[in-house]
């Protein structure tokens, strides 16, 4: 045992700088798949402590209080498998936040009174503030995060034009709602202010249903019968929001991270297999002879493969735990980003089965692969390594002969060394290959959200127009006249929102005028809704609905058939929405309702006067405008803040791995050759030229695989961003592999690939001649 | 005599040391020494004596601690590693006693590789490349193998092809017998003595009598100086004088 320590130690004294270097890659891929596996092992179980801690109903279902009656709250209540039933009265409408985030924030919002009695849908006041306020309100976590709301700072709430300030009282963190991607937010008042606007909107009250189901029941089954229970009373249900759909919403960003971060390690993983595969056969190559005089001397070959396994297995292991230990200072950041999009507050810990995983994934994949390359030395007799027997057996074949090869005989001698170093090449090759996936993708990314804002946009927003004018009820007409004259405007679209019941569920419709002028379609699969009988259904309804079926629309207890012309998509609302014609939504109305006109901009830069001008010009004319190209750009500024601090990230991890494993190969390569640079050398060949020609005998390979990769790219990488935007919901994106795009970080990483390489190869310069000699 | 031909380098103070911890190991100081074209140069000496690196200061291959190295009135001490690589591909070619072929190239390719340096002609220099190994008696079939798929002899006489395939000013060799049998080293000596024979200026490193008697001119060096040197006149092949005149100044020079 003390002699393989021995010899353990030698290996790792001698190769210190390359160990380090490998260490660092492997703490490296630590650190993110430790992050990964925590957030993966935590955040359910935050999610879930929270929920309990709560007592957070499974079932929330909201009704039209003109609707409610005792009857229908018995009929909920004798649903089977419901356990518990609570109701509350609240306010539920569209409100538009003013200043939230810098822009105005449209959002259904639902009204409740802080003082109700609850023994479902508790919430936390997480921060309150200690003075007495003017107009308290309780805002959830995501508006103070998201929104940049402080305590006792003012939020303005305009319903139907009208204007109501508050102060921000407290925030509370509640596991109802959340975030916007449910298309449903809360706020609480105290009893007073809440009388004062239920007193206002008379007509939005209110019921909410709050339901606990029986442990063995199926969510989905209670669900529907409770949509029934609802519908059979003939009331429309506003919405019917589970707990399953809620935590799918609140957690969909935490997923992702967690994919896209295990992703990221497998492929550093890969890449230290490959690094360590290289390194152990390079070893045997050049300490043939001293393996040899040890097995001479009769040490066993287990023990020689033990020598050379496990300083990998020690240095894993150990840089391992260090990259464990440093993923708990990243963890905090990644937390308090996940906590502004989920709405919900969490921290980690130390996470033991992750620790124990990680440790073990990382130890054991390096150990393995290393023993495979390292038991050949098994087969390996003494005599023919200490005769170097093994090394002319690999020189069979006289690749590009200096006599009968024409060409330059310099680059001739390039291309012998790139035959010369196979096996270091395919390891280059395949590293560079994988490496480049990582540039490609944040290239793609970079792209399509700092140069085309757009592609990316589009796939996660609905219908986003530059102003929206919210005209009064019989001044639609002379507004767009009004606007078809400015010849600031573009043009300008009658779009509306509202809520209908399709089937047996709830959702969010988008009614236009015409679908086939809106900026951003959203419909993946056959065509938007044209006449009045025809419908585009959301993602959501693809499993069990096909185009050409007839659907039930439910609005205002009026129920007609439409035709289903095709499928949207909305990231927001989870693929539960639909697409009217404005004629087919109003078909269910006596009178035409009050849309909203989408304005078009020639210049999105005169956005913000055109909101003011309509809205102090045409206060006859006009309820509220909105200037929502600056929201929109506010949310590409943020999503373009992230990708840019993404890609640079992405980028020097990249460049630090390839750092680390152009130091590796190099210095290898430099032991290796030493003699051979000093024979170089004592012909006469310079420092420079054969700096050049051990730059040039790997740069081609690593190249041409990352060209290669990047050129490929344009076909797997719309697969890759496909896959994630399904897993967000998105089912056609815009997102352009921009060729051009692609070459030019393909170039970057090549001019830095030979940048590292001429400085790592400069210890040449050191290697003289005489070296020779002194040998 | 020697003293009427011309220089090609001319040594000045030379002075090599090796600095371990704190103590300085001195090689040899205020040497001075001069070589002439078309001389067979051999320097003898007892192990650690610096004769090797006597000869690695006069090529350019080590620097000298102090003193100068003039190359027909080029000063060579001053040049930077760059330049002193330049300078060997035009005016030096090696032999070493452990011969230094590329092992992942053939022979012909190990002496190709060396003339890519010169800038001449490819097909010239393997027309050329051909000739001197015609000259060593290296077999074409032989001249396609790789180094270790060779005799050492063989191997040998590919390194002094390397090692002229530039026609360099002087032909250094190092030992170039040192690890070969008896039979390699007399083929791969008869090859110094045919270069010599066409002009070719040698400087040969040796503890060997029998390599030695190829020069015209034996130098010993004894203490860092050059403690004498013998004029051995042309080599033929049967000189019992040359022999025995030898034999007496190494006796004189305490071997």
């Amino acid at each position: 045992m003390k002699k393989i320590a021995n010899q353990i130690l030698y290996n790792l004294k001698k190769e210190k700088s390359s160990f380090i270097s490998f260490g660092v890659i492997i703490l490296i891929t630590a650190l993110i798949l430790n992050c990964a596996a925590v957030l993966l092992c935590q955040v359910d179980s935050a999610y879930d402590t929270k929920f309990e801690k709560l007592s957070t109903a499974t079932l929330n279902a909201i009704v039209p209080e003109v609707q409610n009656s005792s009857e229908l709250e018995k009929a909920i209540d004798e649903t089977e498998k419901v356990e518990k039933i609570e109701s509350h009265t609240a306010i539920m409408t569209e409100a538009t936040v003013k200043d939230f985030n810098g822009a105005d924030f449209t959002m259904n919002t639902v009204f409740y009174n802080i003082d109700d009695k609850r023994t479902l849908n508790n919430f936390e006041i997480v921060n309150e503030s200690e003075n007495d306020v003017d107009n308290p309100i309780y805002i959830p976590l995501y508006v103070s995060n998201f929104g940049g709301f402080a305590l006792n700072d003012e939020i303005i709430y305009v319903i139907d034009g009208k204007y109501h300030s508050f102060t921000v009282a407290g925030v509370i963190e509640e596991m109802q709602y959340g975030n916007y991607g449910l298309g449903l937010l809360c706020v609480y008042l105290p009893k007073e202010e809440f009388a004062e606007l239920a007193d206002s909107y008379s007509d939005k009250a209110v019921v909410e249903y709050s339901m606990s189901v029986k442990s063995d029941a199926s969510l989905d089954e209670v669900k529907d019968d409770v949509s029934k229970a609802i519908e059979n009373k003939g009331v429309m249900a506003l919405s019917i929001l589970d707990s399953e759909s809620v935590k799918g919403t609140r957690t969909m960003v935490t997923d992702l991270l967690v994919l896209i971060l295990a992703a990221f390690a497998l492929i550093i993983l890969a890449v230290s297999v490959f690094l360590s595969n290289f390194k152990v056969k390079n070893a045997i190559e050049s300490e043939i002879t001293n393996m040899s005089v040890l097995k001479a001397l009769g040490y066993t070959s287990a023990q020689i493969v033990a020598s050379i396994t496990l300083p990998y297995a020690i240095v894993s292991l150990l840089f391992a735990v260090l990259g464990i230990g440093l993923s708990y200072t990243l963890l905090p950041v990644l937390c308090s980003v996940l906590t502004v999009q989920s709405g919900f507050s969490f921290a980690v810990s130390f996470d033991l089965l992750s620790f124990v995983c990680v440790a073990c994934i990382l130890c054991g994949v390096v150990s393995f692969f290393t023993y495979i390359s390292a038991r050949k030395i098994k087969k390996t007799q003494p005599i023919d390594g200490l005769r170097g027997n093994i090394s002319s057996k690999h020189t069979k074949k006289n690749y590009f002969p200096l006599e009968e090869t024409r060409g330059n005989t310099k680059f001739l001698l390039v291309l012998k060394q790139i035959i010369a170093s196979t096996k270091q090449n395919v390891m280059l090759f395949l590293v560079s290959f994988v490496l480049t996936v990582l540039i490609a993708f944040s290239g793609t990314l970079f792209y399509n959200v700092v140069v085309e804002p757009d592609n990316f946009m589009s796939a996660l927003s609905d219908e986003v127009a530059d102003v929206i004018i919210y005209p009064k009820s019989d001044s639609v007409s002379e507004l767009e006249l009004k606007l078809g004259n400015d010849n600031r405007v573009q043009n300008s679209l009658k779009y509306m929102s509202a809520i209908v019941k399709i089937e047996e569920k709830t959702v969010t419709a988008f009614a236009c005028e015409d679908f086939s002028k809106v900026r951003n379609d959203v419909c993946y699969m056959g065509e938007n809704p044209k006449d009045a009988d025809e419908i585009a259904l959301g993602s959501a309804f693809e499993e069990n609905m096909k185009i050409g079926d007839t659907v039930r629309v439910t609005v205002d207890g009026i129920t007609k058939s439409f035709q289903v012309t095709g499928f949207v998509q909305s990231v927001n609302l989870q693929g539960e929405l639909c697409e009217l014609s404005l004629e087919g939504y109003n078909s269910f109305f006596d009178q035409n309702q009050t849309p909203a006109l989408y304005v078009y901009l020639e210049n999105a830069d005169n956005a913000e006067k055109i909101t003011k001008e309509y809205k102090s010009d045409y206060t006859a004319l006009v309820t509220d405008t909105v200037n929502s190209y600056k929201l929109q750009t506010e949310a590409q500024d943020m999503y373009m803040g992230i990708t840019v601090v993404l890609v640079v990230a992405i980028f020097a991890v990249t460049i630090l791995i390839v750092l680390f494993i152009l130091y590796i190969v190099i210095k290898s390569l430099l032991v290796k050759r030493r003699q051979e640079l000093g024979i170089y050398k004592a012909m006469g060949y310079t420092s420079s030229q054969l700096i050049l020609q051990t730059t040039g005998s790997f740069m081609p390979v690593s190249m041409v695989a990352i060209v290669l990769s990047s050129f490929l790219a344009i076909y797997y990488m719309p697969a890759i961003y496909q896959f994630i935007f399904e897993t967000l919901g998105v089912m056609k994106n815009n997102i352009e592999i921009s060729f051009g795009f692609l070459m030019l970080f393909a170039v970057a990483q090549i001019l830095v690939n030979i940048m590292i390489s001429i400085i790592l190869c400069m210890p040449i310069r050191k290697i003289s001649a005489y070296v020779l000699i002194k040998e | 005599m020697s003293n009427k031909k011309e220089i090609i380098i001319k040594a000045t103070k030379l002075k090599k040391s090796f600095i371990t911890g704190d103590t300085e190991q001195t090689i040899f100081e205020n040497l001075d020494l001069n070589i002439y074209r078309g001389d067979f140069t051999v320097i003898m000496g007892s192990s650690g004596a610096g004769k090797s690196t006597l000869m690695y200061s006069l090529s350019g291959m080590d620097r000298p601690s102090s003193g100068e190295v003039v190359w027909n009135d080029k000063t060579i001490t001053s040049l930077s590693d760059d330049r002193l690589a330049i300078f060997r591909r035009k005016n030096c070619g090696f032999v070493f006693q452990q011969i230094y072929l590329l092992d992942k190239m053939s022979l012909m390719d190990n002496v190709l590789t060396a003339s890519a340096l010169s800038g001449a002609n490819k097909k010239e220099s393997v027309k050329y490349a051909k000739e001197l190994f015609e000259l060593v008696n290296i077999p074409e079939i032989t001249r396609k193998k790789f180094p270790s798929q060779v005799s050492g002899g063989e191997a040998q006489r590919a390194g002094i092809v390397r090692a002229v395939i530039n026609k360099p000013e002087i032909l250094f060799a190092d030992e170039p017998t040192g690890a070969l049998n008896s039979n390699n080293s007399t083929a791969v000596l008869d090859v110094f003595t045919k270069l010599h024979n066409d002009g070719q200026s040698i400087i040969l490193v040796t503890h060997d009598k029998k390599t030695a008697l190829r020069g015209n001119r034996v130098l010993y060096v004894k203490d860092g100086k050059i403690y004498g040197e013998c004029d051995l006149g042309v080599y033929t092949s049967d000189s019992k004088y040359r022999e025995a005149k030898l034999n007496n100044f190494l006796t004189e020079m305490g071997w």
